[in-house]
C-alpha cells in the first residue's frame, strides 16, 4: 500500500480534532432536543386539532398536517432561515434576522410535527370510547382524560414509530450546517479545508453518526419494550 | 331528611336523531335499595343508565342526586339552568358506574385504577387513597391481584376490578351496566357474588341486567322497560311470580327454559 493511501485511511486525523468535533455534535444534539420539542408540542397541537368537533379546526389541522409533512426538510430550513425573516421584516418593517440555530429548530421541528401530528392522531383515535367514559363516569375533566388516560396510552402505542421519527429527525440535523450551524458535519467540513483529507474525516463523521444513533435508539428500544408491552393482552 | 330517595329519575327523554330511545321514564331509588331494570334489547336499558350519569345527557327530564338535580341548577332569581361541563362532573363522581366491557385503564395497574379518581378528582392523599383503594379491593377479594395490569387478567377478574374502582369513589349509589353480559358463564357467578354482597350491605344500586335470577333475589323493585317506556315495574315476587302486562309475560317465557 503506498504511503498517500496509507496517510488518507488514517482515521487518527479525527481524533485528533475531537475537541472541535465532539462541540459540533453537542449543537447537533442541541437542534435535535430543539427540534424534538417543538415537533411532539405542535404535533399534539395538530393531531387535537385535526379531531375537533367544529369543522374549521380539523381544516387547519388538516393543511397543517399536509403542508409540513410534504414539505422537504432542506427546503424548509433554507425557506424558515432566509424568506420567513424577510415576510416577517416587510410586516413590521424592519430588519429581521434568524439565527441559524434558531431557524434549524424551527425548521425541523415543524417537519417532523406534521409526521408526530398523525402519530398522536392515530394514537388517540385509538383509544376505546370506553376507556373515555369510565373517566367521564368518575368526574375526570376532559383535560385531565387526555394527560392521565389518553396520553399514557398513545406515548406506549406510537414509540416504536416515534423512535424511527427521532432517528430521521437526527439524521437530519446534519443539514442544519448549509445554514452555518456549528454542527458536527460544520466543523468537519471546516477540517476538511485546513487539512484537505476528506476521506478519513467523512468517515469519522459517518462512523461517529452511525455508532451514536445505533446505540442510543437500540438501547432506548430495548429498555421501553417491556415497558410498553404491559398494556397488551 | 330520610324521604328523599337516593336517586330519582324524573320524565327522561332521549333520542338519538330521529329515533326516541327514552319516552319519558321515571322512578325512585331510595337509599339502601336495589333497582333492577330488565328488558330485551334495545329497550334502552343502557341508554337509560348512561342517562343516570349524564354520559348521554337527557333530552328531557332530570335526574336528582339526594334531591339535588344533576344537569341543572337553580339560579338566585330561581329560574333553572344548565349546569357546567365541570359541574356536572363534580356531580357525577357521587355515582360509581361499572361497564358492560370493564373499561379499565389498561396502562395502569389495579390499585393504580382504583386510587387514580380518587386522587386526581376527589383530592385524596396518596396514602389514604391506596389504603381505602386496597380495602375496596379486598371486598371483592382482588387484593392479591392489586399490582397485575388489566391484560394479565380475567374478564371475571377485571370486572370485580372495575368494581373496586367504583367503590373507592364512596358513591352515594352504584350503577351497573350489563356487568356480567360480557363475561364466560363459569366467570359470571364471581362478579355476581360480588354484587349479592353489596346489596346485602345495603349499597344503593342501579342494575342493568339479563340475569333474572340474579335480579329476583337481590333486587326490592324490578323495572321492565319496553320500547323506551316503563311497561312494568313492582317488587321482584310480582314481576317474576305474576306479571301482568302480556309482553312481560312474553319476555320473561324466553328466560324460563
Amino acid at each position: 500500500m503506498s504511503d498517500a493511501l496509507k496517510q488518507s485511511l488514517d482515521l487518527s486525523i479525527f481524533w485528533e480534532y475531537r475537541a472541535i468535533l465532539l462541540q459540533g455534535l453537542v449543537f447537533n444534539a442541541l437542534v435535535f432536543l430543539g427540534a424534538a420539542a417543538l415537533a411532539l408540542s405542535a404535533g399534539l397541537g395538530a393531531a387535537l386539532m385535526r379531531i375537533n368537533r367544529f369543522w374549521p379546526a380539523r381544516l387547519v389541522g388538516t393543511l397543517y398536517v399536509e403542508i409540513f409533512r410534504n414539505a422537504p426538510d432542506y427546503i424548509m430550513l433554507v425557506w424558515v432561515h432566509f424568506v420567513l425573516p424577510l415576510l416577517i421584516g416587510i410586516a413590521i418593517r424592519r430588519r429581521v434576522e434568524f439565527d441559524p440555530f434558531a431557524s434549524a429548530v424551527i425548521a425541523l421541528g415543524l417537519v417532523y410535527s406534521g409526521y408526530f401530528a398523525e402519530g398522536f392522531r392515530a394514537g388517540i383515535q385509538a383509544i376505546p370510547q370506553g376507556n373515555l367514559d369510565a373517566g367521564r363516569a368518575f368526574g375526570m375533566s376532559e383535560r385531565l382524560i387526555l394527560w392521565r388516560i389518553t396520553l399514557p396510552q398513545v406515548v406506549r402505542r406510537m414509540l416504536p414509530e416515534a423512535l424511527n421519527l427521532f432517528v430521521s429527525m437526527f439524521k437530519a440535523t446534519t443539514i442544519v450546517s448549509l445554514i452555518a450551524v456549528p454542527d458536527l458535519m460544520y466543523n468537519v467540513s471546516m477540517v476538511i479545508q485546513q487539512e484537505m483529507r476528506p476521506l478519513p474525516l467523512y468517515t469519522g463523521a459517518a462512523i461517529t453518526y452511525f455508532a451514536l444513533i445505533f446505540l442510543l435508539s437500540t438501547g432506548v428500544r430495548y429498555f421501553s419494550e417491556s415497558w410498553r408491552r404491559k398494556i397488551m393482552a | 331528611m330520610s324521604d328523599v330517595p337516593s336517586i330519582r329519575v324524573a320524565g327522561i327523554h332521549k333520542s338519538f336523531g330521529p329515533i326516541e330511545v327514552l319516552r319519558g321514564v321515571s322512578f325512585d331509588v331510595p337509599r339502601g335499595s336495589v333497582v333492577s331494570v330488565i328488558g330485551a334489547s334495545g329497550s334502552g336499558k343502557s341508554t337509560l343508565l348512561r342517562c343516570v350519569n349524564y354520559l348521554e345527557p337527557p333530552n328531557a327530564g332530570e335526574i336528582y342526586i339526594d334531591g339535588e338535580p344533576l344537569g341543572t341548577r337553580i339560579d338566585v332569581r330561581g329560574n333553572r339552568k344548565p349546569r357546567s361541563l365541570s359541574e356536572v362532573n363534580a356531580m357525577r363522581r357521587e355515582l360509581g358506574v361499572v361497564f358492560q366491557q370493564f373499561n379499565l385503564w389498561p396502562h395502569m395497574t389495579v390499585l393504580g385504577n382504583v386510587i387514580e379518581a380518587p386522587i386526581r378528582v376527589r383530592k385524596a392523599p396518596r396514602k389514604e387513597a391506596i389504603a381505602y383503594g386496597e380495602e375496596c379491593l379486598r371486598r371483592v377479594r382482588m387484593i392479591e391481584k392489586a399490582n397485575e395490569y388489566p391484560a394479565r387478567l380475567s374478564g371475571g377478574q377485571q370486572q370485580r376490578a372495575a368494581i373496586a374502582r367504583a367503590l373507592a369513589m364512596r358513591p352515594k349509589a352504584m350503577l351497573f351496566d350489563e356487568a356480567t353480559s360480557s363475561l364466560d358463564p363459569e366467570l359470571t357467578d364471581e362478579v355476581l357474588g360480588v354484587m349479592r354482597e353489596l346489596a346485602r350491605d345495603g349499597t344503593t344500586m342501579i342494575v342493568v341486567t339479563h340475569e333474572m335470577a340474579f335480579a329476583r333475589e337481590v333486587s326490592d323493585r324490578v323495572i321492565f322497560l319496553h320500547q323506551g317506556v316503563i311497561e312494568e315495574e313492582g317488587p321482584p315476587a310480582e314481576i317474576f311470580g305474576a306479571p301482568r302486562s302480556e309482553r312481560l309475560g312474553q319476555f320473561l317465557s324466553k328466560y324460563r327454559k
